[in-house]
């Protein structure tokens, strides 16, 4: 039996034993190389969810709409360790009961295989290599290098023109599971911090804004990236502060759902490099 | 040009209730004035706006009849009204408009009038009040049913005291249960059940009807009980703007724009509309 | 006997409009993402691209317009109210999809009270299309009765040649035709091989999607919960749809002095139609999905005639989550009768 055909049939003995209420998976999508995702209520649905490397999404978004746990019961959902990673993060931040949620963990390896991830409860994974590893992909490496490489005009400069696309659509926002703000911050306007119009200065504004409140809570999928219509390399600003955030604290976001959230916490040992 | 507002004066600012304002603005410049006093009818709107915070929709509370200034009241919630709400004498802001329909107040004439309103929904309906009692011989017997949450809720108290004064006004006044202070000698009850109450006839008669969602469903339930058909009962819908005249495209309900084709409906018209979008 | 521009002469054209005072804007493609963008000569082109990721109407209707600058004194506040750019300017190689959206939303822009904004900048400008001789899975004019060479919102329609050297030129208008007289001289007189049409196959039924949508009995299905479960909110179908056309209005400055504009706004954002009280007409995803494809399909052409889409397909191109106005209607479609 394909992972497939297994995950199939797992989700479907979740639904029918009546454990989740639903399981968010992944179908097929408008073009072949597409996938969509499904929310399977029944035994019968589940039998449309697609597993293959095409499923790259990271689907814990889902887990923070707002109303979908409230009643207290579980739902199971397609996670890959970035998804996973952000499960972790969910639950250290006290978004998610880690009870409520069943994962049906699977990785992509090079870029082609699917393998399963053994565990179902989020406490299975904290520790794994898998979930642990935290390489991205060579050439968000290498693009983050050459960035780091310029100098400090040109690096403003390359920002200035990627942040002049931006068009404020805010799909950054909701396809992150981290943003979950029912009311983000710019959406306040008693004061208006953040100047709700799309120019350059409004376009630096939401993106240094989202940049610094996901410092040392991306889970690093992508989902940004992939989402942004403009093709602003967004992943390459959260990659950046993560590395910030490991070097400076030895701390990489979503290990397990025991960590303290790094900014959020104090330690008498943090270094205090940012005190000048 | 579209979008650029007139410079207003505040002639004076009077607090009507806990957290609710009227002003009372003046033209500072003549062809704006002349241009609102060639266009506004009752029940027409405008977007009322301070530089550096934004526009706010209401409606005009001051009548057709009286075009020399133009009064708002509204409640002090957001940003705009706020910063409104905080103005003196003097000061100027901005106002756009009017712009949407009217109540059709020509066809009135000759009929009984039942204005019906609920708390802070006293300023249109006002504006229709006065309208039709600066020219009183028009219209046949005039009854005004108000309620609000507690007496201090109560807007345009004078003018309550002034209606209730007046011979050919009947004004039935009311609060809600709990909301009567121990002098209060007026109904204490919420309006539909007070309405019923009154009884006014359907008789040759115009209903017009302005309050919160809730009080705007009970109400034309007990309007139908009295025989009122919706044809005959007017209601004005506000909901969040920003342009005015039909092009941001926020406050349509189902197909209907409510700044062009409203904010004035019969409730016919209302019910028409898809209730969910509401 | 048809006239033909040939590539060849592109840079010729582009200087002598230059000459005539209008600026030459195309589909450009600069730091990862193609628009229209202003040229100087025809190797700035991307005349290859199906479609720009960015429309044409962020020519016409910018994401952000300033209104009216302010100044607050002590005693005054003074107002200047400020007007778009009077330029003439040249659209070359738009594709159909996107000269159809400016003509879509021109009736909006016009009714009872005229937009300056986005008539100023159409009264000055000449929009030469390109017909297709490619579209992607995403294409889906035919299905809202356009096609790759409609001349819908077009001044001038180009019809790539076979062998790539040109283009065969069709007139409709007579700002089109003023464009083409000054270059004149530039152009052959004759017929050539036009390039075939790509298939765009139909995807919905239009004709069943509007009926459907028209039935009051349909306002409150389940359909609509089901079918925008997976919406995230973003607002970026509507940003990159050649016709959505929704804005906001936003006061922005210090205290001494700021810009009121005019900025997109998106019926996809819950706070689109949140009132000060807290009440929300579309308080769900499902009702903002629904208040989209009505006012696209049905409440637009109540009041136009017209439906609100050209077809371009962009919505679901760039959908994170694979959603689009052809899923939607396709399941119409299919739902049984």
């Amino acid at each position: 039996m394909g992972i497939q055909e297994q995950y199939r049939s797992e989700a479907a003995a979740l639904l029918s034993s009546g454990e989740v209420k639903l399981v968010i998976g992944f179908g097929a999508g408008s073009t072949a190389d597409r996938r969509r995702p499904l929310f399977a209520r029944t035994p019968e649905e589940a039998e449309k969810f697609v597993l293959d490397a095409a499923c790259i999404a990271n689907l814990s978004t889902y887990l923070v709409a707002e109303g979908l746990l409230s009643d207290g019961k579980k739902v199971g959902v397609f996670l890959k360790p970035d998804g996973i990673r952000s499960v972790n993060i969910l639950i250290s931040e006290a978004q998610l009961k880690p009870e409520q949620v069943v994962i049906l963990g699977y990785a992509i390896e090079n870029g082609k295989d699917v393998v399963p991830l053994e565990g179902c409860n989020i406490s299975d994974f904290s520790i794994g290599e898998k979930i642990r590893s935290h390489t991205p992909p060579t050439h968000v490496i290498e693009a983050a290098e050459k960035i780091e490489a310029m100098s400090a005009e040109e690096r403003f400069e390359f920002w200035k023109e990627e942040f002049a696309k931006c068009i404020k659509c805010y799909a950054c926002r909701q396809v992150c599971p981290m943003c979950y703000c029912r009311r983000c911050i710019v959406d306040v306007n008693q004061p208006q911090w953040v100047s709700t119009s799309s120019h350059t200065l409004g376009n630096f504004e939401w993106n240094l804004v989202r940049a610094f409140h996901l410092a040392g809570r991306c889970a690093a999928c992508g989902a940004c990236d992939r989402a942004c219509p403009v093709n602003i390399p967004l992943r390459l600003v959260n990659y950046r502060m993560g590395k910030e955030v490991r070097s400076a604290f030895d701390y990489v976001a979503g290990e397990n759902s025991d960590q303290k959230p790094v900014l959020a916490s104090f330690k008498q040992d943090d270094p205090e490099t940012f005190i000048l | 040009m579209i979008y650029s507002p007139f410079p207003m004066r505040v002639v004076s600012k009077r607090q009507e209730a806990p957290g609710v304002n009227t002003l009372k603005l003046e033209f500072v410049k003549q062809e704006d004035h002349e241009f609102f006093k060639a266009n506004y009818r009752t029940g027409m709107f405008g977007l009322y706006g301070v530089f550096g915070e934004g526009e706010s929709t209401f409606c005009v509370a001051s009548p057709e009849t009286r075009k020399d200034y133009i009064e708002c009241t509204f409640r002090q919630s957001g940003r705009v009204t706020s910063t409104l709400a905080n103005t003196d004498a003097g000061d100027i802001v901005t106002f756009r408009g009017p712009y949407g329909n009217r109540f059709p107040i020509e066809q009135f004439e000759g009929k009984n009038l039942l204005f019906i309103a609920g708390g802070i929904a006293l300023p249109p309906t006002r504006s229709v009040i006065w309208s039709c009692l600066d020219q009183r011989e028009k219209y046949k017997n005039v009854t005004i049913v108000y309620g609000a949450r507690t007496v201090a809720d109560l807007v345009y108290k004078n003018e309550l005291d002034d209606w209730k004064q007046r011979d050919d006004v009947r004004l039935v006044l009311t609060v809600d249960p709990g909301g009567e202070t121990p002098d209060w000698q007026d109904h204490v009850g919420f309006v539909p059940t007070v309405l019923e109450q009154a009884a006014p006839s359907p008789e040759n008669t115009i209903a017009v009807l302005c309050g919160p969602p809730i009080m705007i469903k009970f109400t034309l339930a007990a309007l139908e009980r009295l025989g009122f058909t919706a044809e005959n009962v007017y209601t004005t819908l506000e909901n969040r703007m920003k342009c005015g005249v039909g092009k941001c495209g926020r406050c349509n309900v189902g197909s209907v724009y409510i700044c062009k084709e409203g904010p004035v409906f019969t409730a016919a018209e209302v019910q028409a509309m898809p209730q969910a979008d509401l | 006997m048809t006239r033909i521009l040939l590539r060849n002469k592109l840079d010729d054209c582009i200087a002598a409009w230059q000459k005539a005072g209008f600026s030459v804007l195309a589909p450009v493609k600069r730091h990862e993402m193609s628009s229209f963008g202003e040229v100087q000569k025809s190797g700035d082109m991307a005349l290859d691209l199906i479609l720009t990721e960015r429309t044409i109407k962020d020519q016409f209707f910018p994401q952000t317009e300033p209104l009216i600058k302010y100044k607050i004194g002590k005693q005054q506040i003074d107002s200047e109210t400020m007007t778009p750019p009077e330029k003439k300017r040249v659209f070359f190689g738009v594709r159909p999809c996107d000269a159809s959206g400016l003509a879509i939303d021109d009736p909006l822009f016009g009714w009872d009270y005229k937009d300056d904004y986005w008539f100023r900048r159409r009264d000055n400008s000449v929009i030469v299309t390109i017909a297709c001789a490619q579209a992607d899975d995403f294409c889906m004019c035919t299905s809202v009765k356009l096609s790759p060479d409609s001349a819908k919102g077009a001044d001038v329609l180009l019809r790539p040649l076979l062998e790539g050297s040109g283009w065969q030129i069709e007139v409709f208008t007579e700002r089109g035709k003023a464009l083409l007289e000054i270059v004149s001289s530039l152009l052959l007189e004759g017929n050539g091989h036009t390039f075939p049409l790509p298939q765009v196959p139909e995807k919905f039924d239009l004709e069943k999607v509007m009926a459907w949508l028209g039935d009051k009995e349909n306002f409150e299905s389940q359909f609509w919960k089901d079918i925008a479960l997976r919406c995230v909110g973003c607002g970026s179908c509507t940003f990159l749809c050649p016709t959505c056309h929704c804005f906001d209005i936003q006061d922005e400055g210090d205290t001494y002095q700021g810009i009121r504009r005019k900025n997109w706004d998106s019926c996809s954002f819950a706070l689109f139609t949140m009132h000060t009280s807290g009440h929300n007409p579309r308080n769900t995803q499902s009702t903002r999905w629904r208040q989209r494809i009505m006012h696209k399909f049905n409440y637009y052409r109540g009041k136009f005639g017209v439906n609100s889409c050209s077809g371009c397909g962009r919505c679901t191109r760039q959908c994170p989550v694979d959603m689009g106005i052809t899923e939607t209607l396709q399941a119409i479609t299919n739902l049984p009768r």
